[in-house]
């Protein structure tokens, strides 16, 4: 479980989001709405450890996430599948590289090994061919998808933290991003985090939703809570 | 006054994240040292180098044997050029100036490696996948910066006494083996061990602050820009400060002598 509990979080002494309550259950995945600015990313660096709550505490999986020091940060992280806004490819690195990246890193596997997973992770996503391209020749949808299978390199991870995965892509490609994350967090059982402003999107991929809007969590549950809110910003959120 | 304390607050916070990345990298240097990565840095920052650092430096070497030919005519010292160009190269022109045109490449090329890096979340990416970038980015290029940068400059220093070999036997009509017999008195242990110490202590510096620019730089393309721009100009600076330092510190341990 994903549990934010009274976190505020932002960079140096300025505060992005305050206040922030909402839990994740095992398994499911939630999607943290908001406009443009108003804190969504923050939300994950917190999960990630890059950014330290000014108060409150993020427990993941039990454990808090403030209190672990450089080199259990390190390990915690490995536990986690991060796929960032356009991908954040190693563009030194061939699609394969990446994708075998963390394996080279963490195992001591052996190259044909590493091999195998690399290419039944990027069959899982649909993109095999370009094993030996470079992360330049691939589209908006493709790197995504690329970032999808590096983020499951690991045999397990127990977390999935999506940063704008469908953004800059058209409808089609969007959809298709959309039911992958579905397909990552039915057949692995993950908890994931999807941060989004395209609300079609967070309906495809999300069982729970959160509303941010002037840095506080202003609603959370599952669609049809969403759905009948009175909220003056979701309204306006669900009518465009 | 405000304005002038927070500028003070933020350099104070630079020079501690700088040496706080020091440091580290020189820990993940000692304790999981990447044979493959820092070999790879090596080729960049030193092979790479090759052609500038040469080039500048036979120039350098015509440049400074002309010069003193002029100078040293009029009284009758031609003879003494072989020393005094040698002493001139490998004490101070040839490691610094090697130095600074090092930085013009190599600290460019690493901070806005670099800086797009961060700007593109590879550098958070890493971390997110259990990989300090430091020891993955930055201790390689150190290393490789320390390294490299002695065997390039003192390649360089002898290509530039070649050179001036051939202007003093050109221009001067200084015969070779005079000049040479100049060169041997400058070898001494004070001017080999400026030569050698010089370019180590450059060679750490345009790749550290390459290195501390690139993985602080702000998002985007100007961003980037800007980090490159302040890494080469505070790397050139503060290859001329610590050339006087070492300089002055040199000379208080060994003395006068030349």
């Amino acid at each position: 479980m994903i549990q934010f509990e009274s976190v505020s979080l932002g960079y140096g002494d300025r505060v992005v989001v305050s206040d922030v309550n909402i839990e994740v259950p095992d398994g499911k995945t939630m999607v943290i709405l908001g406009d443009s600015g108003s804190g969504k990313s923050t939300l994950l660096k917190g999960v990630l450890g890059i950014l330290q709550p000014f108060t409150g505490k993020i427990m993941v999986d039990g454990e808090d996430v403030g209190k672990l020091n450089e080199g259990e940060l390190l390990l915690y992280r490995q536990r986690i599948g991060m796929v960032f806004q356009e991908g954040a490819l190693f563009d030194s690195l061939t699609v394969g590289e990446n994708v075998g990246f963390w394996l080279w890193e963490h195992t001591d596997w052996s190259d044909d090994k590493i091999e195998e997973r690399v290419r039944t992770l990027l069959r899982f996503v649909n993109l095999e061919q370009v094993i030996d391209q470079s992360p330049d020749a691939l589209s908006g949808g493709m790197k995504r998808r690329v970032a999808i299978a590096r983020a499951m390199a690991p045999q397990d991870p127990k977390v999935m933290l999506y940063d704008e995965p469908t953004t800059g892509l058209d409808p089609f490609t969007s959809r298709s991003i959309c039911d992958l994350v579905r397909q990552v967090q039915s057949e692995f059982s993950v908890m994931s985090l999807v941060v989004t402003h395209d609300l079609h999107d967070a309906f495809r991929v999300g069982d729970l939703f959160a509303f941010i809007h002037d840095a506080k969590v202003i609603l959370t549950g599952d669609r049809k809570t969403i759905e009948q809110s009175t909220d003056p910003f979701v309204r306006t959120f669900l009518s465009t | 006054m405000d304005y002038l304390r927070k500028k003070m607050l933020e350099l104070l916070q630079s020079m501690g994240d700088f040496a706080l990345m020091v440091a580290k990298s020189f820990r993940y240097m000692a304790t999981h040292f990447r044979v493959g990565d820092t070999l790879i840095q090596m080729d960049r920052v030193g092979v790479g180098s090759i052609p500038i650092v040469f080039l500048a430096s036979i120039f350098a070497g015509l440049d400074m044997a002309l010069q003193f030919e002029v100078v040293m005519a009029p009284y009758g010292a031609r003879a003494l050029l072989g020393k005094v160009v040698t002493t001139s190269i490998i004490r101070d022109m040839g490691p610094v100036l090697a130095s600074l045109v090092m930085s013009a490449r190599v600290t460019a090329g690493i901070s806005s490696e670099l800086g797009m890096m961060t700007s593109t979340q590879q550098i958070d990416a890493l971390r997110v996948m259990g990989i300090d970038p430091l020891d993955r980015l930055v201790a390689p290029r150190i290393f490789a910066g320390i390294v490299m940068m002695p065997i390039l400059s003192i390649s360089g220093d002898f290509l530039a006494l070649l050179a001036g070999l051939g202007i003093s036997m050109a221009v001067g009509h200084v015969p070779a083996p005079l000049f040479w017999s100049g060169v041997r008195d400058a070898l001494t242990a004070q001017n080999l061990t400026d030569a050698f110490l010089k370019p180590l202590f450059f060679g750490f510096i345009l790749t550290s602050i390459g290195c501390h620019y690139g993985m602080k730089s702000a998002s985007g393309a100007f961003g980037v820009g800007r980090s490159t721009t302040k890494a080469v100009v505070s790397a050139a600076i503060w290859i001329l400060v610590a050339n006087f330092l070492l300089s002055k510190l040199l000379i208080n341990i060994w003395g006068l002598s030349g």
